[in-house]
């Protein structure tokens, strides 16, 4: 036999198949591009120094990861289907005299075509778009880099070695289905009498009871600390609950449904409710990936970009002032209130230095320490504020002082009485008890003009305005006594904003921080635009992150439901000319079918809706720990991003159902 | 009073490359009188499956004229054949076209449901119809559960159900075994002794011989025809087994 025969064989199969192999191999292309941008991104060393921040580089590196992983998962599926649908022609094959051994040659120059082809696309196209992405990322952060053409050896060596392994491992597993089966069963394929799925209540019921607790966390979790935890909890469940539901809990009420004859013997719901019993046991895993997929799509991206646009008003929140300092104080208020003076002076002389006057500047002392609450009461016992992160607070106290020359009020107070606000929500007892201390509340603050650290402070916190400085003290010693090492000092904060650009700000920061970190002071400083820069690398990070992926998770989407679409037209094919057969016109049969898939087709995407609906509350939880407290833009960006992804959806909707009615038209 | 009238039925098929001319039908004419049963055969090739095509409405002829019960099926509107073909005409054919996502009792509700009658209804009209083809044990189950006969069955009890003025018949038997067979054919038998007019189109000379009258089509055209009169089947067998060996050599009519 002539050398080339088998190569040439394999190249003509995938030609004879392209309807299923060019999705198959743009699969593989984006995928591997995918797979080399995130790792030239993660080890790109130029984003590192322009943004000064590895974080977004451990994203981007967890984002590999979440590929490789993704890819691996992914190939399989469109394989295993490639050769379900393949295996007629391998059984004809097989009957026409071509031995296992044969069989297993033109398997691997296929397998070998498709590997080549698509890690050399791939990688070129990846080169192409890395260049494309990291400019995108660095104007993205404001900043400017010169073009050059970069090519991560190190990343096409990795991608190679990746995608070398899997298709290995695809072309072991395509050997295993044919060395398994007989030819006969090869030349039936899939055609194998398909069994009326059983309904099964009670895995229904558990699906209805995952989603339902899912919801029920992701509804009633207030505590943000605890949201973090419970969120990873809540998806579990969701993610479970969908896979139940779309498996057992659609076939059980489609047999409700046929229970009741008044309802399942009329033309266009006999036909439907049938076929979607066969249709939902065949798809139902698909269709609930694609749900959870698309959900975790739109979570990603919809929460990254509120961030993004919202990240201004976080730092409003964050950090009031251009440039804040906290001094810390030692045990005597005194001391530390002179000392702290002398810093002041000696940052306002090293500005004058420079030429930058001090604007908006405030100044206050104060003393903050967590607790956990319990209605009124403040358990500083370490066990309790150790164990239970559910109810963390912090208390944040300034003496009356403070407040009337912060805010040009004239409040007076007893020793026992308080004034007190709320970060994130008002402080609803009419006492407030810490220590042995029993403070009565004189009045509920609408707000302290902030304190950034605090603010941004993951936990609860309340400002207390006590009556002087003897109190704080007081509660200092107590504070000490309490928490030992973990003790707080009391500290004074310095804050001013400055008439100067971002880059400027983060100079004086920096020359600042030098000039602070030489002397004996205890004292820390933080500048907003340089906390601005690295949280615009961690979201941006997050939110690139969120669009990679996402753009990974629709094409995912696409392909099942490109998949799912050619192989049911193979199969309505036959029903649809039965059922002409049989007395049903034309036009009855194709309604019929539309309302079938329209149905298989947008219940994911329903779903993924009604899930991102219950997310809601436990999102902006989470976001508010990330000092996002916009819940008017989440939701803008929600619907704005559900909206772009439903007529991404409808387009791919329009596509699939082409090839599909092309199939089923006779 | 005859419920099918065919005159000078015409088929040409041009083929889609070249545009060659095949004659499928040349002229066949024929009647089938009410309460008739009628087995067609022929050789492949002879014309015998677009001749049941045309006259389940699912083809055109290019000439001549189907007449049921008085109405020109080729009158009726393009709209309405579907509704036409579910109300006149019961099916049989040779791979059941059983669908496998209905139990079999739904399979044969099915052109009553598509025809918009009620549950009550059809019930009432299964249960003779199932104790007659003996599948009342079976119609919770689904058609890959249930024998090859047994589907068969099915698909004349969908046939029946409908109470068509025809049955036609596309090699009912031919994906049965000999057991299968001999049982469809008494039931065919049975249907035909309640009334039921019957067209098959076979090219088994035993599914032929349980037949009143059998038509023998040769190159597009109705060739002979045999009439059972008071033979018994196995003079049915012998008569028609000789008329096909003679189509076979060739030999010249009724010679």
């Amino acid at each position: 036999m002539h050398k080339l025969f088998y190569p040439k064989l394999a190249a003509n199969n995938i030609k004879k198949n392209y309807k299923t192999y060019i999705p198959y191999f743009i699969t593989c292309v984006i995928t591997i591009s995918m797979y080399y941008i995130m790792n030239s991104l993660s080890k790109n060393n130029g984003i590192e120094s322009l943004v000064g921040d590895a974080s977004i580089q451990f994203m981007m590196l967890l984002g590999c990861r979440v590929i490789a992983i993704f890819a691996v998962i992914f190939l399989f599926y469109t394989n295993s289907f490639l050769m379900k649908r393949r295996k007629k022609e391998f059984g004809l094959f097989n009957i026409l005299g071509m031995e296992k051994k044969h069989l297993t040659r033109v398997i691997f120059y296929e397998t070998l075509y498709i590997a080549a082809g698509s890690l050399v696309t791939g990688i070129l196209f990846g080169v192409v778009l890395d260049k494309i992405m990291y400019l995108a990322i660095m104007k993205f952060m404001g900043i400017e880099v010169p073009l050059g053409f970069y090519i991560a050896w190190e990343s096409m060596l990795a991608a190679a070695e990746l995608f070398a392994v899997i298709f290995l491992l695809l072309f072991l597993y395509s050997l295993f289905q044919i060395r398994l089966s007989k030819p006969i069963e090869l030349l039936k394929g899939g055609n194998v009498g398909e069994k009326e799925p059983k309904a099964k209540w009670f895995i229904a019921l558990l699906g209805v009871v995952c989603l339902a607790i899912g919801y029920y966390i992701a509804v009633t979790t207030k505590n943000p600390i605890a949201a973090i935890l419970l969120f990873f909890v809540a998806v579990i469940l969701v993610i479970i609950g969908t896979y139940l539901l779309f498996t057992a809990g659609s076939i059980v009420m489609l047999k409700l449904l046929r229970k009741n004859k008044s309802y399942y013997y009329k033309a266009n719901h006999f036909v439907s409710v049938s076929g979607m019993i066969y249709r939902m046991k065949q798809n139902a895993a698909g269709l609930a990936s694609i749900c959870i997929l698309s959900t975790m799509v739109l979570v990603m991206i919809s929460s990254t970009s509120s961030m993004m646009i919202g990240l201004d008003s976080i730092m409003e929140t964050r950090s009031p002032n251009d440039i804040a300092m906290y001094y810390r104080f030692d045990d005597s208020y005194e001391q530390g209130t002179a000392d702290s003076q002398q810093v002041r002076r000696q940052v306002e002389r090293a500005l004058a230095e420079r030429g930058a006057t001090p604007v908006n500047t405030i100044s206050y002392t104060y003393l903050a320490f967590s607790a956990a609450q319990q209605d009124d009461y403040f358990n500083t016992d370490l066990a309790w504020v150790d164990s239970g992160l559910e109810d963390v607070s912090n208390l944040f106290f300034v003496t009356l002082d403070e407040y009337n020359r912060f805010t040009g009020e004239n409040q007076t107070l007893t020793d026992n009485e308080i004034l007190v606000a709320g970060n994130r929500k008002a402080f609803g007892y009419d006492q407030l008890k810490v220590f042995d201390k029993n403070y009565i509340i004189k009045e509920q603050l609408e707000e302290f003009p902030g304190n950034g650290v605090m603010a941004s402070d993951v936990a609860k916190s309340y400002f207390v305005v006590v009556n002087d400085t003897d109190e704080i003290m007081n509660l200092y010693q107590l504070q000490k006594e309490a928490y030992a090492d973990n003790a707080s000092t009391i500290q004074s904060c310095y804050g001013f904003d400055l008439d100067a650009d971002d880059d400027t700000q983060i100079e004086i920061y920096k020359d600042l921080f030098n000039q602070l970190a030489e002397t004996q002071f205890n004292v820390m400083i933080e500048s907003r635009a340089d906390i601005r820069a690295s949280l615009m690398a961690v979201y941006g990070g997050l939110f690139f992150l969120g669009i990679f992926l996402g753009v990974l998770f629709v094409m995912a989407t696409v392909l099942i439901i490109y998949y799912k679409q050619i192989t049911e037209g193979y199969e309505d094919k036959e029903r649809f000319e039965i059922m002409q057969k049989v007395g049903m016109s034309h036009d009855e049969v194709k309604r019929s079918i539309r309302s079938q898939i329209l149905t298989v087709f947008f219940l994911p995407l329903m779903m993924a809706g009604i899930h991102i609906i219950f997310a809601f509350p436990i999102i902006r939880e989470i976001l508010a720990v990330l000092s996002l407290t916009d819940v008017k833009l989440y939701i803008t960006c929600t619907i704005g991003c559900f909206a772009v992804f439903s007529v991404l959806y409808v387009l791919i909707y329009i596509l699939t159902a082409k090839a599909y009615y092309r199939i089923v038209k006779r | 009073m005859s419920i099918l009238e065919v005159k000078g039925l015409k088929k040409i098929y041009t083929t889609r490359l070249g545009g060659n001319q095949i004659q499928a039908l040349s002229s066949v004419s024929f009647s089938v009188e009410q309460g008739e049963y009628v087995a067609i055969m022929g050789e492949s090739g002879s014309g015998k499956t677009t001749l049941l095509n045309i006259l389940a409405a699912l083809d055109k002829p290019t000439g001549g004229e189907v007449i049921l019960d008085g109405n020109s099926i080729w009158k009726v509107k393009e709209k309405e054949i579907s509704a036409f073909r579910r109300d006149n005409l019961g099916f049989v054919f040779q791979d059941f076209n059983l669908l496998d996502t209905f139990s079999i009792q739904d399979n044969i509700f099915l052109p009553l449901v598509l025809a918009g009658k009620e549950y009550s209804e059809m019930r009432d009209r299964l249960m003779p119809i199932a104790k007659k083809l003996k599948i009342t044990d079976i119609l919770n189950k689904y058609p890959y559960e249930v024998s090859g006969g047994q589907k068969q069955r099915t698909a004349v009890a969908r046939a029946l159900i409908t109470r068509p003025k025809l049955v036609l018949a596309d090699e009912p038997t031919g994906a049965l075994d000999s057991k299968a067979t001999e049982g469809l054919l008494k039931v065919f038998n049975e249907i035909n002794e309640d009334g039921q007019t019957i067209l098959m189109v076979t090219h088994s000379a035993r599914a032929a011989s349980h037949a009143a009258r059998v038509m023998f089509i040769k190159d597009g055209e109705v060739y002979h025809q045999l009439y059972r009169g008071e033979s018994t089947n196995k003079d049915m067998y012998r008569k028609i087994s000789d008329t096909l060996t003679l189509l076979a050599t060739g030999g010249e009519k009724d010679a």
